[in-house]
């Protein structure tokens, strides 16, 4: 299995096979644009928005991956769904908030839609069932309305609690 | 390679805020934020939407807010709660659904078609106040309606399928049940604006469609392929056959209740529509096994058959659909008191039966015997068969059936031990859909 490597901001440098590089968009389009060679295994891509530890997180998840139907494109008419998170990612992903937020940034700039799916999934799940104030302390945020503006935007959105 | 530079730029903007500021806000642009947003239901984007000022406005961002199902929220919603989201998804809005939102009325509907000019999908089903200014401002805002259900809504007319036929040329699906003071005068300008109909919904139980409603329909909307007309007690065989020839694509037919129609209704399908893959005709009484030898000839996508009440029907047209539908899933027999064991056997034996039979309905077919059962034994994909009155079948029977296809629900009924004392008059039924097991 010919083998490119990448290399992280922070200069390590992992060898990947090309299927499982190619689950990033962005790796594909690069190793198009250069041309590279199948066994062309000098060349080094430099990922400079991607630490080591991040990255061999995301090669780990693309190689667990890397047999998965190619992802849905885009399309509004998909079920909001977020229940359909399988076993290995939601262990995979059990990580402190800011490497879960890291591993976001890092499918997004690498472009692998299955892995920002299951990241931006199990973030909406960490979000859901939760008050406005339990979300606060979840994420460490300000409430910075002030009293007479909660309140507005506690009516108008009282709705959908359960009386 | 997208977004590359928001990464570092975030940060580092954010560095001296560090202590305040939450990691989740410092390190997620507004684009990845949506998207995780993207992901939650309506309760928890209103609650995000009381966390700050920033997430505030994250959560009311109109992409979050496409495709909006308040049915779970029926008693809750207000016209305000309508015209707050109105305002909040604006052109983002393609699909709503009010249904039983039974407090909505005009005033915030009037609003939600000025804010929301993109809507595709709009379901006001039990909407009970609405009235005709609905449609109207719908008419005026909403070129881009395909789908629209007003099931009902009582106070509907005919200005209000006036205006959706001038205002709404793409609309492919309208569903105007129980509206039951609209006429015929509706529809005609109704299926002249709306020539890409698709999808006409009109039950009702002495339903306003007559053979001039079908004719507007055939006339205008040749696209038509979906077509309930269930109640239509008026209907005769002309109209069926005027729709049959101008409606090619026809695959689902509703026309229970019509009880006028015959054989002919049977014959035009069966020359005209092919594609046929549903058929509801309860109560079409007159139907007999020569109508359904023509349509089992002709439309081999039939997929299912609601014959109920089709009394005069007899083992024939079983061997007809054996023979003609392979791909019969659902056949409904019920009240069809001429249908023998002989029938059964049929379609035991069809190529339907092993593949694609999955329910099967013969409450109050008198004459099925256990030998019926016996029949049914290679049905391997049967999930449900209902016996309920039918005298001849025992429990023995049952569980053989049940040795064979242990999936299987029975639904039957099995009088108690000690039998009532003899009442005169008509013998006792049971309502199908009770449950007794």
């Amino acid at each position: 299995m010919p083998v490119v490597r990448l290399q992280s901001v922070d200069g390590e440098v992992f060898p990947v096979d090309v299927e499982i590089a190619r689950m990033s968009f962005a790796i594909r389009n690069m190793l198009d644009d250069l041309g590279v060679q199948d066994n062309d295994a000098e060349e080094v891509i430099p990922l400079p928005n991607v630490t080591g530890p991040i990255l061999r997180k995301v090669i780990e998840w693309c190689t667990h991956h890397k047999d998965d139907p190619p992802p849905p494109e885009e399309d509004d008419t998909r079920e909001k769904r977020t229940d359909d998170i399988p076993a290995w990612d939601q262990e995979f992903l059990r990580v402190d908030q800011a490497v879960l937020f890291d591993i976001i940034l890092a499918a997004n700039y690498l472009d692998i839609k299955g892995l920002l799916d299951v990241t931006c999934k199990t973030v909406a799940n960490m979000i859901k069932g939760k008050t406005p104030e339990e979300i606060r302390k979840l994420f460490n945020i300000k409430n910075d309305f002030t009293p007479a503006e909660e309140e507005q935007i506690r009516k108008e959105n009282e709705w959908c609690e359960e009386k | 390679m997208k977004n590359s530079q928001h990464n570092n730029h975030v940060r580092s903007k954010n560095r001296n805020t560090v202590e305040e500021e939450s990691l989740i806000n410092q390190k997620l642009p507004k684009e990845l934020l949506l998207r995780i947003f993207s992901f939650l239901d309506v309760v928890a984007l209103c609650r995000c939407a009381q966390v700050s000022k920033c997430w505030n406005l994250l959560a009311l961002d109109g992409s979050n807010w496409k495709k909006i199902d308040l049915f779970d929220f029926q008693t809750d919603i207000e016209g305000a709660v309508v015209e707050n989201i109105a305002r909040r998804a604006g052109g983002f809005l393609k699909k709503l659904s009010l249904r039983g939102c039974q407090s909505v009325g005009d005033s915030a509907l009037k609003t939600f078609s000025q804010q929301c000019h993109n809507i595709e999908d709009l379901n006001l089903e039990m909407c009970k106040r609405i009235t005709d200014i609905t449609c109207i401002c719908l008419s005026r805002n909403g070129r881009k309606l395909q789908k629209l259900d007003l099931e009902s809504c009582s106070n509907i007319t005919d200005e209000s399928l006036k205006a959706l036929g001038e205002g709404c040329p793409n609309l492919v699906h309208i569903n105007i049940s129980w509206c039951d003071i609209i006429t015929e005068r509706g529809i005609s300008c109704l299926s002249r604006g709306c020539s890409k109909l698709q999808t006409f919904i009109a039950k009702s139980r002495d339903s306003f469609i007559d053979n001039e409603c079908i004719s507007h329909l055939a006339n205008n909307c040749p696209l038509l392929e979906v077509v309930n007309v269930r109640g239509a007690m008026a209907l005769t065989d002309d109209a069926i056959l005027r729709l049959a020839q101008s409606c090619p694509n026809i695959h689902y037919l509703c026309i229970t209740g019509c009880c006028n129609l015959t054989d002919s209704t049977l014959l035009a399908l069966a020359q005209y529509c092919h594609k046929l893959s549903t058929l509801e005709a309860t109560n079409c009484s007159q139907f007999t096994d020569n109508g359904f030898q023509a349509l089992a000839k002709n439309c081999h996508y039939l997929e299912k058959m609601d014959l109920e009440d089709c009394v005069l029907i007899t083992d024939n047209t079983l061997t007809y659909l054996a023979s003609g539908c392979p791909r019969l899933e659902q056949l409904t027999l019920s009240h069809c008191e001429l249908i023998t064991d002989d029938g059964i056997r049929q379609l035991g034996m069809a190529p339907c039966a092993a593949e694609h039979l999955t329910i099967l309905e013969l409450d109050n077919c008198p004459l099925i015997t256990d030998a019926s059962l016996e029949h049914l034994v290679a049905c391997h994909n049967l999930q449900r068969i209902e016996l309920y009155d039918c005298q001849l079948i025992t429990r023995a029977g049952i569980r053989r059936l049940r040795n064979h296809l242990p999936n299987i629900r029975v639904h039957a009924y099995f009088a108690p031990m000690t039998p009532p004392p003899p009442v005169g008059g008509s013998r006792q039924r049971y309502c199908r859909c009770c449950v007794i097991l």
